[in-house]
């Protein structure tokens, strides 16, 4: 935790931008890797680091299909990745309720 | 748009903000149904039914609609389905999954009721000797409403989607509306009753986004 009590893996611009994203989504849907770099406008080295940070931790999977250039990745949040968007909704809430 | 750099240190109130304004940019290229298509949708229903109740008003016997009437309703109806195939296709762009297949599903159920059941019981009418009006009439303003109605509600009843639910109600109302109402005033309810399924849609989704809480 951040000295706030915020997660540290969701408290940095990008990774909170890719969580809220994939949470915008029905539970269980996925997203491909293009959709995703064309919402966020990232470019796709930095969108790829910042995934595998999220992948890390449990809060999403990704799957690829495909080799080469017909590959596909597709990006799912997880149980995980979902419930800790909610804690860090709520330290956040809880945060500036007590500024 | 200022975004922070992803190594910015980020303080809780720029965070809420972020979060804020990147939920509601997902919501909005993720809707199936944004309120201007609606809008797009309510001026069709309005143009195309309005224009045959018109056309076909005081018609004894019943001879239908003209063929520049059918022209002129044909047209917006083909260009709101575009649209509707348009949006579908952007905001279901690069998404998969369970919620992806059911909506499938529900469409295809939609789609076969509604190309099968009207010109079935048309047929089946014409077979038996029911008159024109009735055939070319009432059949096809009504039987589509209900049919399609009745699916509809279905779907809704199953995902407990209290706005569906209350929109198909209303065409399934509109529908057995229009099967009493002589083969031109049933365009005339038929064209009432979409509308006003669609305005109290529209509506019903808006209030239910602004009663749901904001992450931040």
């Amino acid at each position: 935790m951040t000295a706030d009590g915020l997660d540290p893996v969701i408290h940095a611009p990008a990774r909170l931008r890719i969580v809220v994203t994939l949470a915008a989504l029905p539970d269980g849907d996925s997203v491909s890797f293009t959709r995703l770099q064309d919402m966020l406008e990232l470019t796709p080295g930095n969108l790829i680091t910042h995934l595998r940070k999220l992948e890390d931790a449990g809060y999403l999977v990704t799957d690829t299909t495909g080799n080469g250039r017909a590959s596909r990745t597709s990006i799912t949040l997880t149980h995980q990745g979902r419930s800790a968007l909610d804690a860090y909704t709520d330290a956040l809430r809880l945060l500036l309720g007590s500024v | 748009m200022h975004r922070p750099h992803d190594d910015d240190e980020l303080d809780p109130t720029e965070a809420a903000r972020l979060l804020a304004r990147t939920e509601r940019e997902a919501q909005r290229q993720f809707d199936l149904s944004p309120q201007w298509v609606n809008a797009v949708m309510g001026a069709v229903i309005l143009v195309a039914y309005g224009s045959l109740w018109l056309s076909t008003r005081g018609q004894h016997p019943y001879t239908g609609p003209s063929l520049g009437v059918i022209a002129l309703v044909y047209v917006p109806v083909a260009v709101a389905f575009a649209v509707s195939v348009k949006v579908y296709r952007r905001a279901t762009a690069g998404v998969g999954g369970p919620s992806v297949r059911r909506q499938q599903a529900e469409g295809v159920a939609i789609l076969v009721s509604f190309v099968l059941g009207s010109p079935v019981l048309q047929g089946a009418m014409h077979h038996h000797g029911a008159s024109d009006a009735i055939v070319y009439g009432v059949i096809p303003a009504a039987a589509p409403l209900i049919i399609v109605g009745t699916t509809a509600l279905g779907i809704a009843a199953s995902k407990a989607d209290r706005p569906l639910f209350g929109a198909a109600l209303a065409v399934v109302i509109a529908g057995v509306v229009a099967a009493f109402a002589g083969p031109s005033g049933a365009r005339l309810a038929a064209g009432i009753g979409l509308f006003i399924a669609v305005v109290a849609y529209a509506a019903a989704t808006t209030r239910l986004d602004r009663s749901v809480p904001r992450r931040a």
